[in-house]
């Protein structure tokens, strides 16, 4: 009687749950790319291959790449000094860590457009030294680093911390340099995490909306970045280009996807 | 001395871990380092390999004050209280690790593993992780790994606390054979009293950050100095008021007396009794069959004694009242411990 009970609810449960993944992931998925060869293949084909559309592709790279380095650098310190030391101020820094996740992209934008727009003390500086930080480049680089910036360390504090010290004490007392140790004892541990950390990091700067899109300046074909360019289409009531520039996205998402399944699977596999 | 430690301090914020700590080795001996827990054992320990940096006080290896030499310059071999493996190298690697850290040549670093793997006994294990391996095999490999690159100096933290009494007994005795054959300075840090009159050459008692006492094992069972030590080994039970057992001398501000099992004599009212005239009535209150011998808790007045009988001897029970006869007990001072000896044996070797 029992039993019955539970395989109803089980099966309820999972019925629920994949009625939900496909109304709400799988469904706008298929609208995505179906709206997109709605006028058939040559349009598709003419829409993607757009001078634009190739800039932003090109940009929505060129951010996403610089982040992902940035941020693998900067999170791998920060994870290391948060674990490793005891310093005062370490609890703040870890809080730190986690305002971009917390605060809305579309205000950390916003910061940065104070920052260092017309408005700000150090404006004349910055134009003085030819830089141009907002509505350019430098500008959408710096928001994605922005909104990017714990994904890589959050995914390693915790495998550091469950690491503890002694293995790398224990390699110290044998004569092995900072680098050694570092290569050969810590880095295998964190591997799989650090990986899955830059994989997520790449996820969310091809994505990114809100901030990228305050500080752009929305200039075709050099601060639009894909998801930028998307909206600028589908505002000019141009949808089948904006779908299939979407498909681009959408296939970017799905590469990556796979590439975390499989190092979430190898990374399981490791342990 | 080979290693010689002078006046060192060490503080973890207000809490001291170490207080004034002074002691000397010689070279080849296999020193243990016991203390109850949070003693500051760990702390000693990591102090003379570098992990850890004295406030004050010296360190001195082989005539060489080493208090600025870094840790991986110091050449000293750790065995850690969890081992601390590599978990991503094989036992091969672990053991290489320390050899390859110093460039040594592929042949020989092949041949000094190989030797090493033969020495402790894990041939064939070569490819496992430390994740394959029991808890017994873990500590060779340990083992194995801090004596790679030849040390002069061997330390040892808790080697045998996480695996079961029977295998560590086996251990002990293999470790110990190992140590001796290699003829490599050793200390080794242990909770386990058994555990340390077994293994060591010389013992070093630490209590709340202080040493109480240094000594051979023996010396040390048979002569505390301080009350702590008089303590610390056997089920001693302690007497408030030992004037109340009969034939002892008086001491002068005497705070209590400790007395170890083996110092008591327990008969039956029947039994025969050479110091009859000198022993008091007692209750007992348990008995344990302990294996080798039969555990007593008897109580005289408000004293619980600790005392044993052997298995040979007439069964005492529960609830019987029977002589208690206490040969000689450690009586403290402040915290000085002294031995005293019931008059009643004096009386009768003069008789004989
Ligand atoms: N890094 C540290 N920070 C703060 N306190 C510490 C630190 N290391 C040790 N202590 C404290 O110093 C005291 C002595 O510690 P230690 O590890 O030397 O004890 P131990 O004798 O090895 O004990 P055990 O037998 O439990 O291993 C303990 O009270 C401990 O809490
Ligand atoms: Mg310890």
């Amino acid at each position: 009687m029992k039993n019955e009970g539970s395989k109803i609810v089980k099966w309820l449960l999972i019925g629920i749950s994949l009625l939900f993944a496909f109304l709400f992931l799988l469904l706008p998925l298929f609208t995505v790319i179906s709206e997109a060869l709605r006028n058939g293949w040559a349009a598709y084909k003419e829409a993607v291959t757009d001078e634009y559309t190739i800039s932003a592709i090109w940009l929505t790279v060129e951010a996403t790449v610089i982040a992902v380095l940035i941020n693998t650098i900067f999170g791998l310190f920060a994870a290391w000094s948060v674990t490793k030391f005891y310093f005062r101020g370490k609890k703040l820094m870890t809080t730190m860590i986690d305002i971009p996740v917390t605060v809305s992209p579309i205000i950390a934008g916003l910061i940065f457009l104070l920052t260092f727009g017309r408005q700000s003390p150090i404006y004349p500086y910055l134009q003085a030294a030819n830089i141009q930080i907002v509505f350019a480049v430098p500008g959408i680089v710096l928001a994605t680093v922005f909104v990017t910036f714990p994904f890589i360390s959050r995914e390693l504090i915790p495998v550091l911390e469950s690491q503890g010290t002694d293995e790398e004490e224990a390699a110290a007392l044998m004569g092995a340099s900072g680098l050694t140790i570092f290569r050969r004892v810590t880095f295998p541990h964190i591997k799989w995490a650090f990986l899955y950390g830059i994989v997520l990091c790449a996820a969310r700067a091809m994505g990114e909306f809100g901030a990228v899109s305050v500080l752009s300046g929305h200039l075709r074909g050099k601060t639009n970045t894909l998801p930028l360019h998307v909206e600028i289409l589908f505002n000019e009531f141009r949808y089948v280009p904006a779908f299939a520039v979407s498909s681009i996205l959408v296939m970017m998402a799905v590469v990556i996807l796979i590439i975390r399944s499989v190092v979430e699977y190898r990374g399981k596999g490791a342990e | 001395m080979y290693v010689e430690l002078k006046n060192i301090n060490k503080s973890f914020g207000d809490f001291k871990a170490s207080d004034n700590i002074s002691f000397g080795i010689e070279k080849g001996k296999l020193i243990g380092l016991l203390g109850p827990s949070g003693s500051g054992k760990t702390t000693i320990l990591r102090m003379i390999a570098g992990l850890e940096t004295p406030d004050s006080g010296e360190i001195i290896i082989d005539g060489k004050v080493i208090n600025n030499i870094p840790a991986s310059k110091r050449e000293i071999g750790f065995v850690f209280q969890n081992y601390a493996l590599f978990r991503y190298m094989t036992v091969y690697e672990n053991i290489a690790f320390g050899l390859r850290v110093r460039k040594n040549d592929k042949k020989s670093i092949d041949k000094r593993v190989k030797e090493l793997i033969n020495l402790v006994g894990l041939e064939g294990m070569e490819k496992r992780y430390p994740s394959q391996l029991s808890g017994g095999q873990k500590q060779r490999v340990a083992f194995a790994r801090a004596l790679a690159p030849n040390p002069q100096l061997l330390l040892l933290d808790e080697p045998f606390a996480a695996i079961d009494a029977k295998v560590r007994q086996e251990l002990r005795s293999w470790l110990k054979e190992m140590i001796l054959k290699l003829g490599v300075t050793s200390i080794f840090v242990t909770h386990d009293q058994d555990e340390a009159i077994e293994v060591a050459d010389e013992l070093i008692i630490t209590n709340n950050g202080k040493i109480e006492q240094t000594g051979t094992p023996l010396e040390i069972y048979q002569n505390p100095e301080t009350a702590f030590t008089a303590s610390f080994f056997g089920q001693t039970s302690i007497i408030g008021d030992y004037t109340r057992f009969k034939t002892f001398s008086k001491v002068e501000n005497a705070s209590s007396a400790i007395v170890r099992p083996e110092f008591i004599k327990i008969t039956k009212k029947g039994e025969v009794q050479k110091f009859r005239s000198s022993a008091v009535s007692g209750i007992v209150e348990r008995t344990l069959f302990r294996g080798s011998n039969i555990e007593l808790t008897v109580r005289v007045g408000d004293v619980l004694l600790t005392a044993r009988r052997a298995l040979d001897e007439p069964i005492i029970s529960v609830g019987e009242t029977v002589d208690v006869f206490i040969y000689r007990l450690f009586v403290t001072v402040g915290n000085k411990a002294r031995i005293i000896e019931n008059e009643s044996l004096r009386e009768n070797s003069i008789v004989i």
